[in-house]
């Protein structure tokens, strides 16, 4: 399985950070197996973050257990988790290889609420730094040994996956974070959660969202947004190609949210 | 302080006049205009090209009359309600004792979008009611279909006269029972045919794919797009407030796209539901109002099959 195969064909010019919702070891294997075969073709150290080592494959990936790389069973502090990794793409550039590509399964680390809540903090954190970095991802996540809901909060943090909407790190200059997919009554409240796990702190008093992917978003999700604008003392800066957007943001007299229309 | 008829009048005097000729336009628009000028009230026309012109040649160089363009004020119903409100609020926030408006609607409007309009007109009585207006809305005689005037008759308090006198309409009916009627629309004749795509329970994502499938390049980018909203918001209204199986239903015509949204509820209480945007956010009224300004037309009315809501994009006077 490529690892382009993932996207929903809105992602912004991707920075390799896949989501791979998967169902059962099979699965993983052969994505990840694709994943790093790419990651080697291109010159890149390649890590498998998982409980096991591949057997048959034709070439022999880093293996790094779980627990030598998250803190297993407790919640990881984002900040700390994205220097691990920082650090380790610093090696393997030293080392000559032209950056760092990992595969993990991530499914043991986000298995209660708190954790899950770190995880997808840190997904969101390490996102940003892959998105300027030579360091890429696909993580794993085993719908059937998680529970309900938990992929889906997830999914919508990584610029490759079948999100219906991506929250996503923007690329450099174009603002705090990038917005694609669609956004509606049913996935509205996803977004809410990703957009305060996210902690955009707005410079310059404007909160800037890339949304040149973004295929539709509605009047709620709107309101919503500029209320977030205004409770932190910014506003909202949508850039979107959407007209209607621009139409109803009009219509709603908002006063934190500008929506500026791209061409 | 309010003057002329409406003095001593608390809230909105909204009275129609009917003219079977130019003259007896003027004769009730004149003193009307004249009379608002005098007493330094702000004084709009929101007439077509014909009458403006009529109007203003007939009026004193620099009156002091305001000309709004009729065409922009009257595109929807829920447009003109919200540009009306506006510039009222504006007008008072500057001091304003009274504003006088009179306006006339296009000849369009009296073709298969006229139950919209109709709502519009009832509808205004209760939605311009916290401002010191007087408006006249005048209705030629000679062009306008018999069944639009008696609809004028019932959504008009009192008539205008010749030589400031006014005349209590009989037929005048309170908004709320008004709007309260069933009003189906006219039913447009792709609907006599199988529709292009039918979807029972789609969630909104569906709906918005549905109308994207059966945009053929027939209507421009922008009017798709709002036709996307308008379906989005009618089927998340049916979902949250409605009752499944909720049945969606899109025609796709060579000048027009026909959407119904069907559920099995009641349709929305309050009656000036789509026209106004709703105080209680908590039961679908900003999007349905958001809906009418979204479309060239939207309908509602209960049938067969429950509560069933009516959308188009592009052209409305087929058939």
């Amino acid at each position: 399985m490529a690892s382009s195969g993932q996207t929903g064909g809105h992602a912004p010019p991707p920075h390799d950070h896949v989501c791979l919702d998967y169902a059962g070891p099979a699965a993983f294997e052969a994505a990840a197996y694709d994943f790093l075969a790419a990651g080697r073709a291109a010159g890149e150290q390649v890590w498998l973050v998982a409980g096991w080592s591949p057997r048959d494959w034709d070439f022999e990936p880093v293996v790094v257990p779980v627990s030598d790389h998250y803190p297993e069973g407790a919640a990881i502090e984002p900040a700390a988790g994205v220097a691990a990794y920082a650090r380790a793409t610093e090696r393997a550039i030293a080392e000559g290889y032209t950056g760092l590509r990992v595969a993990a399964d991530a499914t043991p680390l986000v298995r209660t609420p708190v954790q899950l809540d770190a995880f997808a903090r840190y997904e969101i954190q390490v996102d940003r730094y892959m998105r300027d970095h030579p360091f890429t991802a696909m993580c794993g996540y085993d719908r059937a040994r998680l529970p309900d809901g938990t992929v889906e909060q997830l999914a919508c943090l990584h610029p490759v996956s079948g999100a219906p909407f991506r929250l996503i790190a923007a690329p450099p200059g174009r603002g705090d974070a990038a917005l694609a997919g669609e956004v509606d009554e049913t996935t509205r409240p996803l977004f809410l959660q990703a957009l305060r796990r996210a902690e955009l702190r707005p410079a310059g008093g404007e909160l800037v969202l890339d949304a040149g992917e973004l295929g539709f978003i509605d009047h709620n999700t709107l309101l919503h947004l500029d209320a977030h604008a205004r409770e932190l003392g910014a506003t909202a800066v949508l850039r979107t190609r959407l007209s209607a957007a621009a139409r109803l943001a009009s219509l709603l007299e908002l006063t934190a949210l500008r929506v500026e229309q791209m061409a | 302080m309010r003057t002329g008829a409406a003095a001593g009048h608390t809230g909105y005097f909204h009275a129609a006049v009917q003219y079977a000729s130019d003259d007896e336009l003027l004769a009730v628009t004149l003193p009307f205009l004249l009379g608002g000028v005098a007493a330094g009230e702000p004084t709009f026309v929101a007439f077509g090209e014909r009458t403006a012109g009529l109007v203003r040649s007939a009026l004193p160089r620099d009156s002091g009359v305001q000309f709004l363009t009729g065409g922009a004020v009257y595109a929807r119903p829920a447009g003109a309600i919200r540009a009306y409100r506006k510039l009222l609020a504006e007008q008072v926030a500057a001091g304003a004792g009274q504003i006088r408006i009179i306006g006339e609607l296009p000849v369009a409007a009296f073709g298969n979008t006229w139950d919209w309009w109709a709502r519009y007109e009832s509808a205004i009585n209760h939605a311009y009611d916290d401002f010191p207006l007087w408006s006249m809305c005048a209705y030629d005689s000679r062009i306008t279909p018999e069944p639009v005037l008696a609809d004028v008759a019932r959504t008009h308090p009192r008539f205008a006269l010749p030589g400031g006198a006014h005349a209590g309409s009989p037929a005048y009916l309170d908004p709320r029972d008004y709007l309260s009627e069933s009003r189906p629309p006219a039913p447009d004749p792709l609907q006599a045919g199988p529709p292009t795509v039918e979807l029972a329970d789609p969630t909104p994502g569906e709906a918005r794919q549905a109308v994207h499938a059966a945009d053929r390049g027939q209507l421009p980018a922008s009017d798709v797009d709002d036709l996307v909203v308008a379906v989005s918001e009618t089927v998340t209204n049916a979902m949250r407030y409605g009752g499944r199986p909720v049945c969606l239903r899109v025609w796709s015509g060579a000048d027009r796209i026909v959407v119904t949204v069907t559920d099995r509820g009641a349709g929305p209480q309050d009656p000036f539901a789509g026209l106004l945007p709703a105080r209680d956010q908590a039961t679908g009224g900003r999007g349905l109002w958001i809906t009418h300004q979204s479309c060239n037309h939207v309908a509602a009315c209960g049938d067969d099959e429950g509560w069933t809501i009516r959308m188009i994009a592009g052209n409305t006077e087929a058939g």
